[in-house]
Parts: structure tokens; sequence; C-alpha cells
């Protein structure tokens, strides 16, 4: 792997994996792969369907190299929308629900592990709660909240604007706390006492 | 049905219990992308086509020009085959002038073979 190849920009390297360069190639993978199996990961909560998700994108931009538009989008930004629309479509296939009893019964009742089941239940209550929501809902809640990118970031992978965005945020949060809320007891809110 | 938390904060506390897990990232998914970019980059090699080495007579049709010199060399070539099986008079009456008449030349000492002189 030259060193050469290694400061070259994503489009730069995509463009010469475009010409064949295989070295480019492995660069991006080992650059943008960590990045894209994490925010399956986190949407979908799963690390073999994470995995698959972010095959399936890198494969995406393997073949849609030849007709990079370098101007139009970032190799990033790109990725982003590809692997946000592919976890929202996996997650309406599959029609998730949590199996709360699987995690309510603990080998071991101590209250650290009671409180990282609790802790996992909500997370997948919440993963489920997102998978039910409108799809760009889902998607602009997902990237500022799990990815942690910025409304105007948020606008350019959505093909949107930020307005928009934070209109989709606010209204998919207020979606998420009413679907949650029907499930306070099972998820343990009710023990929360400060 | 009583939270402690308001709900927002609730909501952030999962956010953040997400963002928190960690993510591995095997070896064995980094073979399977690179697999994929190898399989991409062989259907490429074979749908683009290369630039084949020319035969023999392509490189021989190229040192004469090409085929507009070739269909001239062929019209001369015919031509001169047709002058050679049917020479105009002014030909004939051309080569008389410059070899001072016919002349013939026996090919075979044909009668002397036959014996029928002397």
């Amino acid at each position: 792997m030259s060193h050469a190849l290694n400061d070259q920009t994503d489009a730069e390297l995509l463009a010469a994996f475009a010409g064949g360069d295989r070295a480019a190639a492995m660069i991006l993978t080992h650059r943008l792969t960590p990045r894209v199996v994490a925010q399956a990961k986190r949407m979908l909560g799963n690390q073999a369907d994470a995995e698959d998700v972010a095959q399936d994108a890198m494969m995406r931009l393997w073949k849609i190299a030849p007709d990079w538009d370098a101007d139009r989008a970032k190799v990033t930004t790109w990725l982003y929308r590809v692997v946000a629309n592919l976890c929202t479509d996996r997650l309406r296939k599959s029609g998730r629900a949590i199996d709360l009893d699987a995690v309510a019964e603990p080998a071991d009742d101590t209250p650290s592990v009671q409180a990282n089941l609790q802790d996992a239940a909500r997370a997948d209550a919440l993963r489920t709660a997102l998978a039910d929501l409108p799809e760009r809902q889902a998607q602009a809640v997902s990237l500022r909240h799990l990815e942690e990118l910025g409304n105007p970031e948020i606008a350019t992978i959505m093909d949107t604007n930020v307005r928009t965005v934070e209109s989709l945020i606010a209204r998919g949060k207020r979606a998420l706390i009413a679907k949650l809320s029907g499930r306070k007891a099972e998820l343990g809110y009710e023990d929360d006492q400060d | 049905m009583k939270m402690t938390k308001t709900d927002e904060t609730a909501l952030e506390d999962v956010f953040a219990r997400i963002r928190a897990e960690d993510v591995p990232v095997r070896d064995a998914l980094l073979d399977r992308i690179m697999l994929d970019a190898d399989t991409v980059l062989a259907e490429r090699q074979q749908t683009t086509p290369t630039a084949s080495r020319p035969g023999l007579g392509a490189m021989l049709l190229d040192a004469i020009g090409g085929w507009p010199s070739f269909s001239g060399l062929a019209a001369a070539t015919v031509a001169g085959v047709w002058i050679g099986v049917a020479p105009p008079d002014a030909i004939g009456n051309l080569s008389a002038s410059i070899w001072g008449g016919t002349i013939e030349v026996p090919l075979l000492e044909s009668d002397a073979l036959l014996g029928l002189e002397g």
C-alpha cells in the first residue's frame, strides 16, 4: 500500500479503482468500512446484519466507481445515505419486534446485570420504534442522534434543506416518544426514581 | 404512568447508549469486501474490449496505405493484365517502331530434330 495512495481523497481513490487499481480499493475498504459498519450496527443492533449491509453498501460503491461524479457528492455522504436506506429497508422487511421475554429473566439478577439488560431492551425498543417511523424521519433522526451529524450535512445527505431536516427530526422524536411511552412499564422507566 | 426523567432526556439516554456500543470491524468482513472489489474489477476487465494485435493481412494493408490504396493497386493490376492479353494497336506499332519489326526466334530446332532438312 503506497504512501502516495494513502494521502489521496476518497474520490481520487475511487477514480483509481475505476481505472483498475486494486490497491486503491484496499485503502478505501480499510478507511470506510469501520464507519459504514458502525452506522449499520447502530441502526440495526445486530453485528451480522450490520456486516451484510456494510458489504452491500461497499459493493454498490465498487459498481458506481466508473460513473462517480466527484463534483456532485462526497463519497462518505453518499455512503451515509446508502447505509441509511439499506437499514430502513431491512428493518421494515424484517418486521422486527423485540422479545422482551427473552431478556426479562436474567440468570444473574444482580442490579448491574439487570440494568444492562434493561439498557439493551431500551435500545432495542428504540430501534424498533425507529423502524416504524416514516422513512425520512427515521433517517433524519438516526443521522442526527446516532451518527451525531450536523443538520446541514444531514440536509446534503438527504438531498433537502436544513429546515426540512429540523422538521423531520422534531416530528420523528415526538413519534418515538409516543411509541415508547406505551412501553414505559416493560422498559423499566417507572423504576427510574431519581 | 409517571416517568422520573423528561421524555426527551430519556430518549437521549438511549441514543447515547446505542452510540457507546462497541462495533468491531472483523477481518473476515474486510476480506469479503475486497473479494467483491476483485470481482467487480474482473468483470469490468472482461467487458472492456482490449486492443488486439493486427494480423499479417492488416499489417500488409497498412503498409500499402489501407483499403483505398489497395483498390487502386487492384485496378492497375487488372488493367495491366488486360493490356498484356489484348494490346491496343498503338502499343503494337510502338513496339515495332522501337524494335524495328517482328523478330522470330524459334524456341526449338523442330525442323532439325525431325530431320526435315537435308
